[in-house]
């Protein structure tokens, strides 16, 4: 459905998004992962028609969206990462508006806009201006909005950012409905269990680049059957990397305080752990993780989602 | 057109469900005109009598005559004259009873008869602003009539002096005939330059005297003060709807639109269109309660055209205002700023006529001042169709050329996500 290449997009001096290429399959619910300023909404914006990338192309069943980007536009449905709503305006009335503006009208604009009301859970609360909403409710709408015209494929950007867990719950499930119906969604986290149990492929991303890319057997295959350590204590950067020096060990980073070790499994995680506690290392915490999208974003980059 | 339909209801239905902002804008130009026309339109009723003490030193016919001046039925409306004895006026002032106080000479009316200079004395009290100042120039009115009439009368006054005196014996028949006709040709033929300005003084009361309601002088301060307020609000009506393209970019919905099958331009003809509406809106509420003051109904295709250029300029103006601001601060700063500025200069708040030279040259170049000027000529003076054409096309012109300055702008700002953040 959509075909990215070599996309490019630089903010002066920064490669926000830097020549990445990937796929994206009709009907697939496809994750974009990556930490804080990875380039994820940039790409989104690329996607979305709002930003014109300065290198590459983007495809949308086989029509380029430089080209043609309103034909583009009216078959996709985006979801802003901040709730983009009137807040003097119902639910209804919002819905009607972005409805409209796809081009619905009459009693189809009407039976879309009740059965949007319905998938998200806001039937009761349609009348009511959306400033008296709760910030749950205003990511549902937020969400309903982006599926009003029922599009071909939708762009959603962090939908669950910052609400409460019932919420997110109510929110994935409206995500997995949708593409259960056959809509394509590309959808950007950085929620490492939001992709882990939505997304049938996966991109994880950082610094503007894909690192890795596919299902998530696929790329826990990548990982191996390697566990990573994290090692904390009062040590300076040279130390830790001395200390990691061990065989059957991989380094993923050595700072002041901190070492991460790559190791294989099993055995080879307790020779590791034997062996720094027998060096110079005064280690105050050893922390061990199984394989999983985490440690594998942690083997690519030498750091944490969260960082 | 569907969706530029759909872009304007979306925004006037959220103007109708917070419609504060727009409600002051509206009261604005009628509270200030109606605040002007109640403090300075009173009927007269209200205004306090100018209290003028006159200490007649002079027993003769020229100071009762003067003196009476004062207490005729006309000037009673205005003037409370108290006739007082030598001496006794200087007291009546420093106790603060008295406007002002008027002393007539001793020997007054010989000294006129003589043809010589008289001098009047006007002591004014300086606890009092205005009311004196009204006296003082009354006063002089008075003594230019009497000073005039003692020239112009001297002949016929000279035959009358043999008889004023005490103890003569009165005018024959003759006599009285004689310096009658000598009174009547005097008069007749000075009247083309004595009585003009005497007339004058009376006419200035005899115009506001029919206004036998309270609230018609009122009426023209109101309808005189609000075309330039008015036109002042409606640049503010109109910067209320620009700016709604950069707060929506705040908002997140630009961004939103925009991703969606609609062009920048189609958004921002609908949020000029929008704007245009505001200004529509607030024009007719103007415009209605104006015609409730009005006494002649001005020409209506006149009204309209320059009213539709009008609503042109200020929407364009509110465009490249916000365009060449590139975010909603600035802009609301600048708006505010350039429009009390223009607006002085242009005629909302005072007249051009009463501004330096080089400020009236300047207040041709603002829109405020044709528009200001325009609605005058239709409202004040009576004006037609060919009377504002100037103001209509100068207006439409500067509307277009600012809507495309301001248009470019913004696409802009929008291209660099300036509405888009």
């Amino acid at each position: 459905m959509f075909q990215v290449q070599h996309l490019t997009k630089r903010f002066g001096e920064i490669r926000a998004v830097d020549g990445i290429s990937f796929e994206v399959r009709r009907g697939e619910l496809y994750g974009l992962l990556g930490p804080n300023g990875a380039g994820k909404t940039t790409t989104m914006s690329m996607l979305s028609g709002l930003l014109a990338p300065d290198e590459g192309r983007i495809l949308f069943d086989g029509v380029d969206l430089a080209a043609k980007p309103l034909e583009v536009k009216a078959r996709l449905g985006i979801v802003p990462q901040e709730p983009a709503l009137y807040a003097s305006l119902s639910a209804r009335e919002n819905l009607k508006f972005w409805g409209g503006l796809y081009g619905l009208a009459g009693a189809a604009l009407d039976k879309a806009v009740d059965r949007v009301l319905e998938e998200t859970g806001l039937a009761g609360r349609a009348k009511e201006p959306v400033k008296n909403f709760s910030g749950g409710m205003k990511r549902r709408l937020n969400l309903g909005i982006g599926l009003v015209h029922r599009p071909q494929a939708v762009l959603m950007d962090e939908p669950t950012v910052g609400i409460d867990v019932q919420a997110r719950l109510n929110i994935l499930q409206v995500v997995r409905d949708v593409a259960a119906a056959g809509t394509t969604v590309l959808y950007t986290t950085h929620y490492l269990e939001e992709v882990e149990t939505l997304c049938d492929r996966i991109a994880i991303m950082d610094h503007g680049k894909i690192l890795a890319e596919g299902t998530l057997q696929e790329l826990k295959r990548q990982v191996g059957g390697k566990d990573v350590l994290t090692v904390t204590g009062t040590f300076d950067a040279e130390a830790a990397r001395q200390a990691g020096a061990i065989d059957g060990a991989q380094v993923v980073s050595a700072e002041s305080g901190r070492l991460l070790l790559s190791v294989e499994g099993g055995r080879g995680t307790v020779e590791a752990l034997t062996a720094i506690l027998a060096s110079k290392l005064q280690a105050e915490g050893i922390t061990i993780q199984p394989p999983s999208l985490s440690t594998l974003f942690l083997n690519l980059t030498g750091r944490e989602l969260r960082d | 057109m569907r969706r530029l339909l759909l872009l304007v209801g979306k925004d006037l239905r959220r103007k109708v469900r917070a419609p504060v902002g727009l409600a002051v804008l509206l009261a604005f130009p009628l509270v200030f005109a109606g605040m002007l026309a109640l403090v300075f339109g009173g009927s007269g009723e209200n205004t306090p009598k100018v209290r003028l003490v006159v200490e007649n030193r002079d027993t003769g016919f020229a100071a009762s005559a003067l003196g009476s001046a004062f207490t005729s039925k006309q000037m009673a409306e205005h003037f409370d004259v108290r006739t007082v004895a030598k001496g006794e006026g200087a007291a009546i002032i420093e106790a603060g009873e008295a406007s002002a106080l008027l002393i007539l000479p001793e020997h007054f009316t010989q000294d006129v008869l003589d043809g010589k200079a008289v001098t009047l004395e006007l002591v004014r009290n300086p606890a009092e602003g205005i009311l004196p100042e009204v006296a003082e120039q009354l006063a002089r009115i008075l003594a230019d009539v009497l000073d005039g009439g003692a020239r112009v009368l001297r002949q016929p006054l000279n035959d009358l002096r043999p008889y004023l005196k005490d103890g003569v014996q009165g005018p024959t028949d003759a006599s009285v005939i004689a310096i009658s006709l000598a009174f009547k040709r005097t008069f007749e033929g000075a009247g083309g330059f004595v009585f003009p300005p005497a007339i004058t003084l009376k006419g200035a009361f005899e115009e506001k005297k029919p206004e036998k309601d309270a609230g018609n002088t009122g009426s023209l301060i109101f309808l005189a003060v609000l075309p330039g307020v008015a036109v002042y609000a409606l640049f503010l009506v109109a910067d209320n709807g620009m700016r709604d393209v950069l707060a929506e970019g705040t908002l997140g919905t630009m961004r939103r639109q925009l991703a969606g099958p609609i062009g920048t331009g189609t958004l921002l003809v609908g949020k000029a269109l929008y704007a245009g509406a505001l200004a529509l809106l607030a024009l007719a509420v103007f415009s209605a309660v104006a015609a409730a003051f009005l006494r002649k109904v001005p020409s209506l295709p006149a009204y309209l055209l320059l009213s539709l250029a009008l609503i042109l300029a200020v929407v364009g103006c509110s465009a490249l205002v916000y365009g060449l601001a590139g975010t909603e601060r600035k802009g609301a700063t600048f708006a505010s700023a350039i429009y009390l500025v223009l607006g002085f200069l242009g005629g909302s708040f005072v007249d051009v006529g009463n501004l330096p030279p080089f400020m009236q040259a300047i207040a041709r170049w603002t829109p405020f001042y044709w528009a200001t000027s325009g609605y005058r000529t239709l409202l004040e003076k009576g004006g037609g169709l060919a009377d504002v054409l100037p103001a209509i096309a100068v207006l439409s012109v500067l509307g277009v050329a600012f809507l495309v300055a301001g248009s470019f702008f913004l696409r802009k700002t929008i291209a660099r996500g300036g509405a888009t953040a």
